[in-house]
């Protein structure tokens, strides 16, 4: 591959559907620094914004059941001050420059994220290589990101939304990294040694498995300078990357956790493809017919005709392995059961019975235009560039997704659905009787 | 640099802010209703916001379903919101058809049949739509200090309404509601995105400039009681213990808010703030805390709010009351001014990337206070001193002066 590429994407005619072609060519640069960093920058002079995604190949994905949630925790002691400067004075001085700074790790990646006005574009890229590259890891910052941590995951678990989706998670995967969320278990948390931190930072912070992205009004080529001068002295280490464990076989299960609240909750989910599955366009199409929208079989038929819920829908990740695919619906406890079995219904309906011309048009125009809109500011353009090319996809990976959506057909969305909505694991969150 | 937005009154009383933007594709088309929470009679608490459930449901010439199924096949975005001071619909489509959608937001917005099978339907969604805010401990927790901060007046009446009246609400009431609210001197019409201003006005002309004027004029809101000093203490069922003070504070007109917005940032909305590094860092006795401001049409809420183990309940709340004396006596160091300023300026610039983030700008501003105000806003925030900051905590801020909610974890 030659060092440095420039490649245009999405051009084309102009639609009357968000997102099928985007208004204008977008200019990306990318840039291979010698020691392996990729350096990829979006110049866009709409804002007097610059915004920046430094992205590593790490996340839960790459954990086990005993250090779940070090990545993400890792990455709030980054923020928690480097050998030059302690914690507040990390954060006075990214405020100084009307600043954003912010770190934590998801599935499948860790990032830092951080964005400015425009004239501290500087500034900001030197904050950005501060935090990755000299953090300090002060035993007392760690103790009082722990306590935070953990909170959190508290006020999680008091979410039924989250709750819930996390007893989906772990009845689908089972013992797979993908069963736990990225901020980790209680047991984990409380465990996780100092010592433990540094060595996942040796461990993912290898030049060949980072990306540094940026979006806004900057020069590229003074984005690629700046990069080489902080990043440039990185060593690359030897060996391979960390590789995940496989995802075992899928299994049907049915479980129901207790907990009051006025709501109860129905997840049903199942396990999908990867995101460089063939199939995996189809099944994003047929999340989308299901749940995706005001106009999808879900809301109309839970929310419009039977006035099940507020809250009702579907969704799936983008995993590298296996994205799930849930469904969920929030009702009264005493419709709970009307409620499970018109979701199976649906879902069901789905599997055998194919999907019309209009709901199949409808269902491809709505994730276009998600994808699209959800790509207009700088700082999700960053992650967008950042996420694809660190998970191997390559950063051109929406394009190519968004023309394979278009692409997808009634046969493709029903070959889909027949192949992959088969071992439903269904959660019921319900308060006590 | 886009043009700043241009702002024209239409014969009958409409008005219409646009704003060509061509930083994508999608136009922003938001149809903002001078009618919310606060314009119901007491026993007709949740009628603007069922109301704009309803809208979804139907028009004299698009079945149920229609809309939604039209602007998502076009890759859109509808939603719509009601607050205390306002109801607003908000699109999203690609530029070409920004003036199907000012046809469509018309049509929703006078021409919708509130069947009466769809009435009762709707019910069971919206007392859903209830029990999920009830689950949820921060919207409980903001609801529960607004009830008892504004007791007895509009401001402290729940937006969604109560069971009770909901189950009782007839076709009649709700239809009274919409013909008395949904008038044209009630709206405003906003456009931002790839379009041209004067086919913009145009197609506003021929649709929402059509519609007779109704003479109706809208009540004004009551001033706001005095605040009563109060302590609520609540159990509820997540593991957590949550913390919600508030003072009185400006109304959205009142020349001192951007003073007070940055109060508010440098108490208690960056990690560099006060309330964080004293409560969250130094001494660690909340998870979480920030400062808000919210500024109404006729009142305002200066608030802070902590997540917390329950134990550690009466030291943060004297915590924050002792940061909030010394900020009412020794004021704020420069640096902290500057960077409040630099970070609203910040947000302010994040805030105008998206079509829709703009025209909820302007709609908001046009509807509750002054457009020429919102444009000028930061000019104004620019120019704060440290000195007018200490005295808006001296006038604000009072030690012994608040309403204070706590939840606490059930059976402690």
């Amino acid at each position: 591959m030659r060092p440095s590429s420039r490649f245009v994407l999405g051009a084309g005619a102009a639609l009357l559907v968000i997102g099928s072609v985007a208004a204008e060519a977008d200019v990306v640069s990318r840039h291979v620094l010698a020691n392996g960093m990729r350096v990829l920058v979006r110049e866009n002079h709409g804002a007097p914004v610059v915004a920046i995604s430094l992205q590593t190949r790490a996340g839960s994905h790459f954990e086990t059941a005993g250090t779940a949630g070090v990545t993400n925790f890792l990455q709030r002691v980054l923020l928690r001050g480097t050998t030059k400067r302690s914690a507040v004075r990390l954060a006075e001085a990214a405020e100084d420059i009307g600043g954003q700074l912010d770190a934590g790790a998801d599935v499948e990646s860790a990032h830092v994220r951080a964005e400015a006005l425009a004239r501290h574009s500087e500034a900001l890229l030197e904050l950005v290589a501060e935090v990755v590259l000299s953090p300090a890891f002060r035993p007392e910052e760690v103790e009082k990101e722990r306590r935070l941590v953990l909170s959190q995951i508290r006020a999680r678990a008091d979410s039924p939304f989250q709750a819930g989706l996390d007893g989906l998670l772990r009845a689908l995967y089972g013992p797979h990294p993908y069963a736990w969320p990225s901020l980790g278990t209680r047991a984990s948390l409380e465990r996780l040694t100092r010592e433990a931190l540094v060595a996942r930072y040796r461990e993912i912070y290898r030049p060949d498995g980072m990306v540094l992205a940026v979006s806004g009004e900057i020069e590229s080529k003074r984005v690629v300078k700046t990069a080489e001068r902080l990043f440039g002295k990185l060593a690359r280490p030897g060996g391979e990357g960390p590789t995940p464990p496989p995802v075992g076989e899928a299994r049907t299960v049915r479980r129901v956790l207790e907990r009051p609240a006025h709501q109860a909750h129905v997840m049903v989910g199942y396990r999908g493809p990867g995101l460089g599955d063939p199939a995996y366009p189809a099944v994003r199409v047929l999340t989308a017919v299901l749940g995706g929208g005001m106009a999808s079989r879900l809301f109309v038929e839970l929310r419009d005709k039977q006035g099940l819920a507020y809250s009702v829908g579907a969704l799936t990740p983008y995993r590298t392995e296996s994205a799930f695919i849930a469904a969920y619906v929030g009702t009264a406890p005493a419709r709970l059961a009307t409620a499970e079995a018109s979701v199976m219904r649906e879902l069901e309906r789905l599997r055998t019975g194919g999907v019309g011309e209009p709901e199949l048009a409808r269902a491809k125009a709505y994730l276009l235009g998600t994808l699209a809109m959800d790509r207009r500011t700088n700082a999700r353009r960053a992650w967008y560039l950042a996420f694809f090319e660190v998970v191997g996809a390559g950063a051109d990976f929406p394009e190519r997704y968004a023309r394979a959506i278009e692409a997808v057909t009634g046969e493709d969305v029903a070959a889909a659905a027949a192949r992959w909505l088969v071992h439903p694991s269904v959660v019921v969150l319900a308060p006590p009787r | 640099m886009a043009p700043g937005p241009s702002r024209r009154l239409l014969a009958n009383g409409v008005k219409v802010v646009v704003q060509e933007f061509r930083a994508s594709e999608v136009v922003a088309v938001q149809l903002w209703v001078r009618a919310g929470g606060r314009d119901e009679s007491a026993t007709e608490l949740g009628l603007a916001h069922y109301l704009e459930h309803m809208l979804f449901k139907g028009t004299t010439t698009r079945p149920r379903g229609f809309v939604e199924r039209d602007i998502e096949s076009a890759g859109g975005r509808m939603n719509a919101g009601t607050s205390l001071d306002f109801t607003y619909y908000h699109v999203v489509v690609p530029g070409r058809r920004a003036l199907d959608a000012i046809e469509m937001l018309t049509d929703i917005g006078v021409n919708s049949v509130l069947d009466a099978h769809e009435l009762e339907l709707e019910k069971k969604v919206v007392l859903e739509e209830m029990r999920l805010g009830e689950d949820s401990p921060r919207r409980h927790l903001a609801r529960r200090l607004y009830e008892r901060f504004f007791d007895g007046h509009p401001y402290g009446r729940p937006v969604l309404g109560t069971p009770e009246i909901v189950r009782g609400l007839t076709r009649e009431t709700l239809m009274s509601f919409y013909r008395r609210h949904y008038v044209p001197e009630s709206f405003t019409l906003v456009v931002v995105g790839p379009v041209n201003p004067t086919e913009v006005l145009e197609g506003a002309e021929r649709t929402l400039g059509r519609l007779p004027r109704s003479r109706a004029s809208r009540l004004p809101v009551p001033s706001p009681p005095e605040v009563v000093p109060a302590r609520v203490e609540l159990e509820r069922p997540e593991s957590q213990a949550y913390l919600s003070l508030g003072w009185p504070a400006p109304r959205a007109d009142n020349a001192e808010t951007p003073v007070v917005d940055l109060l508010a940032a440098i108490l208690g909305q960056s990690r560099s703030a006060r309330l964080i590094q004293a409560l969250r860092e130094r001494d660690p006795l909340v998870s979480s805390i920030s400062a808000g401001y919210s500024a109404f049409e006729a009142a305002g809420v200066l608030s802070v709010t902590a997540q917390l183990e329950a134990v550690n309940l009466r030291r943060a709340e004297q915590g924050i009351v002792s940061e909030i004396r010394r900020m009412r006596s020794a004021g704020v160091t420069p640096e902290e001014l500057r960077r409040a300023v630099t970070a609203a300026e910040a947000r302010h610039s994040f805030s105008l990337e998206t079509a829709e983030g703009r025209a909820f700008l302007y709609g908001r501003a046009e509807t509750i206070w002054r457009l020429e105000e919102e444009l000028a806003y930061l000019d104004r925030l620019r120019s704060v001193t440290a000195e007018q900051v200490r005295l808006a905590a001296r006038r604000y801020l009072d030690p012994e002066r608040y309403v204070r909610v706590a939840f606490v974890p059930r059976g402690r």
